[in-house]
């Protein structure tokens, strides 16, 4: 079309000034392209074209320095594509510097150069236009933008008095797993019932209330009831008078995050167990031979006198027998110190539970019948094989056996220790230690399995939490219930061997 | 019958007990709080048991065992130690010894064992 106009031109321009660059745009303005502003100056001061213009009432632009280049993405024009958009913003960027107005007014035969003017008319217009393509795409690319983003985003009509959401982006639909018509025309604060993190929500409303953006870490709950953690930001759009007009909600899953945070914390937590039972196992072993020496020489001694005044002094022999039976008995305490923190590598063999519980009975024999009480032992004969280290394992059952015959002491009317194996499902071998006595008062049961937790009298308070830490090595657990009629049952189970080599 | 009985340990206490417990056993007692103390004291062919601890300085009780041993003695030797060592007794058996006791020692098995030496028997307690 503009060619068509150039040609129509040009041949009304019979000798046109700088006739190739000398262009007609829509609206019927004169283009003169030059490089040299200063020589078409003086030839219409001097007179030359001047008619022409005057003649032809037409208003000049003159561009200055524009190039070759500027020129050809000038004719592309028409074409509507980014590039035509591209090639006219830098024209404009250029034209701002480059352009030059001339204006002959016939009125007063005045010519009128103006440097630095832009463009006007059509191209006002069309830039207009421009613009609002521009815009358009800007916008269009903006949603993609927000609803590709990872994040859950939500918009939320501040001026409206139950401020509902008008907008939300697909991530967030997936992240909370409500649909578009559980969630738009909703207010935020009602979409998770009272299931929400109630002080969370009122710290949202508070810094809200207050014109702050709010930022903060929860948990939600999903539609499903599943939790999940999240980092909600929420910051406000104001109109140019400064009335917060929207809500935009930022909320980020960080429940991998999370995960991996508590994660670390627990092997922190276990690292921690470990170097302090290591710490503990070392102080306790330098503590228990610094007083094996003393307890030696009282031992010796009090034997030595026992034998000096055998057959005399009855009294004095009752006290010499105190004396050995207290330093037997302390030193009874460190060897059992020293057997619950005995640092030994673990060997790993295949074992069978019966067996080792069996040993581990008879070993134990002596206690329970000094103790008056009575043992049974109910096995699965066709349990699969176990994995583990043979005298930890021990220690574990040792520890159960010796607690419950200590839960049944004060009983009288308690007996019987139940100890039995069965399989709990394909993978998993049960063994669980039944008692009759006092059972485990209930504000007991979470600190149970606590460093240094103990309601005997003389009990250091390690043995259940290093038997935890024993089974949970091996792959298992280890807990605690009380029975229904009475006494306590503790319970725990070892990874069956997959192993080839059964 | 009255047989000799040495006893090494750096703790003076221990000894001292050791000594008065064995001699109501009709023993002839000697300690010393080295190993060191020893060898400079008793000839290497004066018969008699020896108590020995494992963890002294100077030498310890492995130690003094070994150059007891390398030195063409057949002295008869028990540890008695308060560390609890795995295999401790097993060990002491290894290395040559009559047995291992761990502290505090019961009067009545510290004889025992100190009277099987006479016959020669090596007698593990624990």
């Amino acid at each position: 079309m503009k060619k068509k106009i150039i040609s129509i031109k040009q041949k009304k321009l019979k000798k046109p000034l700088l006739k190739k660059r000398t262009r007609i745009d829509l609206e019927g303005q004169i283009r003169l392209l030059t490089n040299d502003l200063n020589t078409i100056k003086r030839q219409l001061k001097r007179g030359v074209n001047r008619e022409k213009f005057a003649n032809k009432k037409f208003r000049g632009e003159m561009i200055q320095g524009v190039d070759r280049e500027q020129q050809g993405a000038d004719r592309e024009k028409e074409g509507a594509d980014r590039e035509r958009r591209g090639a006219d913003r830098e024209k404009l960027g250029a034209g701002r510097e480059k352009l030059a107005i001339v204006k002959f007014r016939e009125q007063t035969n005045q010519i009128e150069i103006r440097d630095g003017q832009l463009r006007q008319g059509a191209d006002r217009e069309r830039l207009g236009a421009n613009r609002e393509k521009l815009a358009e795409e800007q916008i269009y690319i903006r949603t993609k933008a927000i609803e590709a983003t990872f994040d859950g985003i939500f918009i939320i009509d501040a001026l409206k008095s139950n401020f509902p959401i008008i907008y939300a982006n697909p991530s967030f639909y997936e992240l909370t797993g409500f649909t578009k018509n559980e969630v738009i025309g909703k207010n935020y604060f009602l979409l998770y019932g009272d299931t929400e993190n109630l002080k969370a929500l009122d710290e949202i409303k508070i810094a809200l209330q207050h014109g702050k953006p709010f930022q903060g870490e929860m948990q939600h709950y999903k539609k499903n009831g599943e939790k999940f953690w999240s980092l909600l930001r929420i910051s406000l759009v104001r109109d140019k008078d400064w009335t917060v007009t929207h809500y935009v909600g930022n909320k980020t899953d960080t429940t991998l995050m999370k995960q991996r945070n508590l994660e670390i914390e627990v092997q922190r937590e276990e690292l921690l167990h470990v170097t302090r039972v290591g710490k503990l196992a070392e102080f306790v072993s330098s503590l228990a031979h610094e007083i094996s020496q003393p307890l030696t020489a009282i031992l010796s001694y009090a034997q030595a006198a026992e034998r000096m005044y055998k057959g005399r002094e009855p009294q004095l022999q009752e006290i010499l027998q105190y004396i050995i039976n207290d330093d037997q008995r302390a030193a009874e305490v460190i060897r059992r110190l020293r057997y619950l923190l005995k640092k030994s590598k673990p060997s790993i063999e295949l074992l069978n539970i019966n067996i080792l519980i069996k040993d581990t009975i008879t070993l134990m024999m002596p206690h329970i019948t000094a103790k008056d009480k009575v043992i049974k032992f109910e096995s699965d004969s066709k349990l699969p094989f176990i994995q583990g280290d043979k005298i930890q394992l021990q220690q574990v059952i040792l520890n159960l056996i010796s607690n419950s015959l200590e839960a049944m002491e004060s009983n009288k009317d308690a007996h019987e220790l139940l100890i039995s194996t069965h399989l709990k499902d394909a993978n998993m071998v049960m063994v669980e230690v039944k008692d009759s006595g006092c059972g485990i008062p209930k504000e007991n049961m979470d600190k149970l399995f606590g460093h240094f937790f103990t309601n005997k009298p003389d009990g250091l308070g390690m043995g259940l939490s290093i038997s935890r830490s024993i089974v949970e090595a091996h792959g298992g657990i280890l807990e605690a219930k009380n029975n229904s009629d009475r006494g306590a049952t503790f319970y725990f189970t070892l990874p069956v061997n997959k192993g080839n080599d059964q | 019958m009255s047989s000799n009985i040495f006893i090494i340990d750096d703790d003076e206490s221990v000894c001292r007990a050791l000594k008065t417990l064995l001699k109501t056993y009709d023993f002839e007692v000697r300690t010393f709080n080295s190993a060191q103390n020893f060898f400079d004291t008793v000839a290497q062919d004066e018969p008699g048991c020896l108590l020995l601890d494992i963890h002294m300085p100077g030498l310890d009780g492995w130690e003094t065992q070994k150059k007891i041993l390398t030195s063409g003695s057949d002295r008869p030797v028990i540890f008695i130690s308060a560390e609890k060592q795995d295999n401790a007794a097993d060990r002491a058996v290894k290395v040559g010894a009559v047995g291992f006791l761990q502290k505090p020692v019961n009067a009545q098995t510290l004889v025992d064992l100190i009277n099987s030496t006479a016959k020669n028997l090596p007698v593990i307690a624990s």
